[in-house]
Order: structure tokens, then sequence, then C-alpha cells
């Protein structure tokens, strides 16, 4: 018996509500395009969830460039959500993304939680979307976006409203630049969030001292990458302990034992974000590492690590 | 189109000239072959310094026997070009590519213009390299604007005389040929060239770029540009790249530089 279950390769599933993964790695939103940037680099059936690029109802056309600026170990982005909009992204996107069975989760954006609703009527009624994620958390964009994410009882309206709108499993994707993450956690999670996603970018800035001018034509941005994951692996560990939804963490995730740190604290899935345009194949890397992890450490199921951080 | 990631080795990294370097890498015969104005992404293996990989115009391609020469000059400008210039001989880089929309000359030009300013060269030396490698079924005339701040700036001054027809120096200082900006010398001359069968290609600093969109509101010459702009991916997927152009119905719209460029028609550019 021993010796058999030393080949069978770990399970790794995950269940985000009533969402089944075939493992807990997803491309963060807005770093993976709508799946065919990546196509060439990868299988995508490998990954545990795609979550595509935010939409908003009409297209947007974005913020002017300079977008990014690399700053140490991370970046700074301010794309402003440059996105075809969700007419377009039924039409022309999800039907590339339905040839795989890897679960698509959409990242919604909106102005008004009117339209958030609107937006999860549309993509509920579209064949091949999974589950939603609601962005209240981008720090680009002038209205929406961060506002509705730093207010308790507006994150839950907005939670609210997409829930009554869809079936489909919600994620509330939450923003660092708050004083108590938690605390918001825990609003969405009584307005019906089935899941929260953390952190998004944390706002940042850079300066061209030749010019003297923000290196960003937005002159803020978000900040991503390996400089972020300390910060983002403590809240997720705060919120695991304060709700009882499953949470994904995200935050400069590059190699498997990042990924692992985040599973460990007891996030039930993960996004890697900026890591993909390091490495085009950071994805099977990462999905491949946590695999040979389990088996060195002979857990059968990643349920076995999920959430096993040990006291000092 | 065919992409790939590799590694690649560090054949030589030459300062050429203050602060501008020639990098040639040893690449694996399965690279495709680079399109002039075609970039590729450069990165340094497992370095903390800098995350993102850099996007240069390919300079020159040769095939060898048992590999491949990607050839890159660019010129020291910020962190990781700082960090390049450092690379020795032997050392490995990954690479990605060849990526972007490549200049496109068509069958019915008779008459090329390339127009450089700096390092806006680099694309421009690939390009002139492969039309008089295509031979002698086409009987191109390529007129070169060659123009930089110094004239130590001005870069593979001697094989772009030999290759082109006729080339015309500029530099900002006074310190070589025409006294001023490169566009000048073009501007007085550009009613020699026939509308119907012209085609500026051009690569510089966006000033320059502006110019030339600018004397071609006066003469309508086809011209095709290539642009930079920070990227984090190369592959389409970050949308930092962004430019704006005209769309299809005449409205403005952000494109990727990396994916609908880096080579751009210059009059769907917009400015403001």
């Amino acid at each position: 018996m021993g010796l058999e279950q030393k080949n069978v390769p770990p399970d790794l599933t995950v269940d985000i509500g009533s969402l089944k993964l075939k493992n807990p790695v997803m491309t963060a939103s807005g770093t993976f395009g709508y799946g065919e940037e990546y196509s060439p680099y990868m299988d995508l059936n490998q990954i545990g969830a795609i979550v595509v690029k935010g939409l908003s109802l009409e297209p947007r056309m974005g913020n002017a460039p300079p977008r990014i600026m690399e700053t140490p170990c991370g970046m700074l982005n301010a794309v402003g959500l440059q996105n075809i909009g969700v007419r377009a992204f039924i039409a022309t996107k999800l039907p590339f993304l339905r040839q795989f069975e890897t679960p698509v989760i959409v990242n919604i954006y909106a102005e008004s939680v009117d339209e958030f609703s609107i937006l999860a009527q549309k993509l509920s009624e579209a064949q091949g979307v999974h589950a939603l994620e609601v962005n209240i958390s981008c720090p680009n964009v002038k209205k929406g976006g961060i506002a509705f994410g730093t207010d308790p009882d507006m994150a839950a309206e907005v939670t609210r409203r997409v829930k009554d709108a869809t079936d489909l499993p919600v994620i509330v994707k939450l923003t660092p630049n708050v004083t108590d993450i938690a605390m918001i956690a825990q609003s969405v999670e009584a307005a019906g969030a089935d899941a929260v996603s953390l952190i998004n970018t944390i706002t940042g800035m850079s300066v061209d001292v030749d010019k003297r001018m923000p290196h960003l034509w937005n002159i803020t941005g978000g900040l991503s990458g390996p400089a972020i994951k300390p910060v983002a692996l403590r809240m997720v560990w705060q919120v695991v302990n304060r709700v009882s939804i499953p949470v994904i963490g995200l935050g400069g995730i590059m190699t498997a034992e990042d990924a692992l740190e985040y599973l460990i604290v007891g996030a039930r899935a993960v996004q890697v974000g900026t890591a993909n345009f390091v490495n085009a194949r950071a994805i099977p890397d990462i999905i491949e590492g946590i695999g040979k992890y389990l088996r060195k450490h002979q857990m059968t199921h990643i349920d076995e690590l999920i959430g096993s951080l040990r006291s000092r | 189109m065919r992409q790939f990631m590799m590694g690649g080795l560090v054949e030589s990294n030459a300062e050429v000239r203050e602060g501008h370097y020639l990098l040639s890498l040893r690449l694996p015969l399965s690279f495709a072959l680079p399109l002039p104005g075609q970039f590729v992404m450069v990165s340094l293996k497992g370095r903390k310094d800098m995350l993102l990989a850099r996007p240069f115009s390919v300079s020159g391609f040769n095939r060898r026997a048992q590999d491949v020469r990607v050839e890159i000059l660019y010129r020291v400008a910020g962190q990781g070009t700082r960090l390049l210039a450092r690379l020795g001989i032997g050392e490995d880089v990954d690479i990605s590519g060849p990526l972007g929309r490549p200049f496109e000359i068509s069958p019915a030009i008779n008459n090329v213009i390339l127009v450089a300013g700096g390092i806006g060269i680099a694309p421009l030396r690939y390009l002139l390299a492969s039309l008089k490698a295509q031979g002698t079924d086409r009987t191109l005339r390529i007129d070169f604007y060659m123009g930089a701040k110094t004239v130590d700036e001005l870069l593979e001054l001697e094989t772009t005389r030999c290759l082109c027809d006729n080339l015309h120096v500029c530099t900002d200082d006074c310190s070589m040929g025409h006294p001023g900006l490169v566009t000048e010398p073009l501007e007085q001359a550009i009613k020699s060239y026939p509308l119907n069968d012209t085609l500026i290609c051009a690569c510089g600093p966006l000033g320059m770029i502006r110019r030339l969109s600018e004397i071609l509101m006066q003469y309508p010459l086809a011209c095709q540009v290539s642009l930079e702009e920070r990227m984090a991916c190369g592959l389409g997927a970050c949308l930092g790249c962004a430019v704006a152009v005209r769309g299809p119905n005449g409205e403005k719209q952000y494109q990727r530089v990396c994916r609908e460029g880096p080579v751009f028609n210059l009059r769907d550019i917009l400015w403001d």
C-alpha cells in the first residue's frame, strides 16, 4: 500500500465555493491578457483557472503612456483598465477560451453599482464563464475601482448587487491600500462573497530626477512583483484568520516557494501576475514545483498543506 | 509567427562609441529569422536588480553552420542597459523573439529613404543590410539620412556609406555634416522623391518623428516608423507599451508597440 501510494501524483485539486480547480494556481487579472498571448508558450489546460484582463461594460481606452516603470524588485503600472468591453469579449475572446478545460474567471470593473449588476448579468448569460472576480481595488482609474474597495459599506453593497445578478461564484478582489484589509474582507463575506482575492497592487510613485517629472503619465501607479510579497503575505494571513470563505493569495509570486508560503498561511489558491511578464512559463513551473514539494513531504493532497502554518 | 524563448551566450559586447555597445548573441539554429524592424526581449539570468526583460530592435542577424548570431546595437540609457553593458563574453542571457511587426516594403517601391536619429539606427542597420542582401532582382535606390547629437554618436557611418546610394550626415553640434536636425536636409530634398514609389523608414527620438510627420503633411510620402516604449512582457499582455493611434474608424485608440508595432504607419500616429 505504502509503495503504491508513492507513485500516485499528489492531488492538487481545490474548491473555491462551487468552483472546482485542478490545481490552486490561477493567473492574476491584467497579466495574462485573454489567454491567447500565452498559448504559444504553454498548454492553457495546465492552469488552475484563467482570470482575464478586467472588463467594463463599455470599452476603455486606458491611460496615456508611459504606463509602466520598473522599480527595485518590482514594477509600477498605470494601464488604466484598457479593455475591449464585455460585448467584444464575449463575441471575440470567449470562444477561444472555451476550447480549454480550464475555468475562466472574468474580472469585472464598473463605475457604479448598477453597472456592476449589468456586467454580472451579461457574463452569467454567456457560455464559458465559470466565476466572476469583482475588481473594487484598481488604483489607476478616477472613478469606481478603489473607491468601492476602501469603504466596507460600499464594498458590501457592490458584492450584494453582483450576487443578486448572478449564480456564478463571486470572488471579491481587495485592495491593500486600507488600514484594515480584514475588516473589508469580513464585510464582503457578510454580503455573500464566495471568496476574496488579495492583494491588488499597492499604490506607488517614481520620479525621473533628470526631468523632475513622474515616470508615469498617471503620476501614481500600482506596485507589483517580489517587492510586495511580504506585505501581501501578511495581509493574506490576517484575512485567513478573520473570514471563513476561501482566500486567494497574490502578490509577488515568482516561484513555487512563493506560492507555498501563501498556501501554508492558509490561502486556498494563488494567483500569479508579474511573473508572467518575466517568464512566460512561470505558471507551469510553479504548478510543477508545488507537486514536487508535496511529494517530497509525502503529502497526498494539497489540503494537508493549506493552512498548515506552525507556531514558533 | 514563430517565436522562441531560449538561452543565448554573449559572443561579444563591445563599446563601439562612448555609451554605445554592439552586443552579439550566439543562439541555437532553431531561432527564427527576424524580419527587419522586429525586436527581441533580453533578460539577465537570476538578477534581482533587473526584474523585467528589455526590448531591443534586431540590428543584425547571421546564420552560421552550428548556430546563429543576433546583433543588438544599444545605448546605455538606464538600469537595464547599464547592467547589459557589463556582460562579458560567454555569459548567458535569456532571449525571446523575434517579436512584433516588421517594416513592410511592397514590390512597388523603388526608392527607400532611411532616417535615423541617434541610436534609432539600430533597426535601420539591419533593414539596410537585408535590402542589400536581397540581391539583383530589385534595383532599389536607398538614401540614408543619419543624424546624431555629435560626431561621436554617429554609429556605423562607414558601413552605411558603403551600402546606401546617398548618405546625408547631420549633427546637432555641427561636428560633422549638415549642422542641425536630420529632418532639415530631408525636407530640402523631399520633392525630388516620387510620391508613388517612395517609402521612408525611420527610427529616432519622438521629436524627430513628429517633425517628419509635419513635413509629410505637406508632401505625403509613405512613411513607416519604429517606435519605442517601456514594456514589461513584450508578448502583448501587460498593455504597458501603449501608443496613441488612429483606429480603423478614425477614433483614437491605444495600440501595443510590442504587437501592433513596433513599426507603425506614421500617418496613424496621434500627437496630442
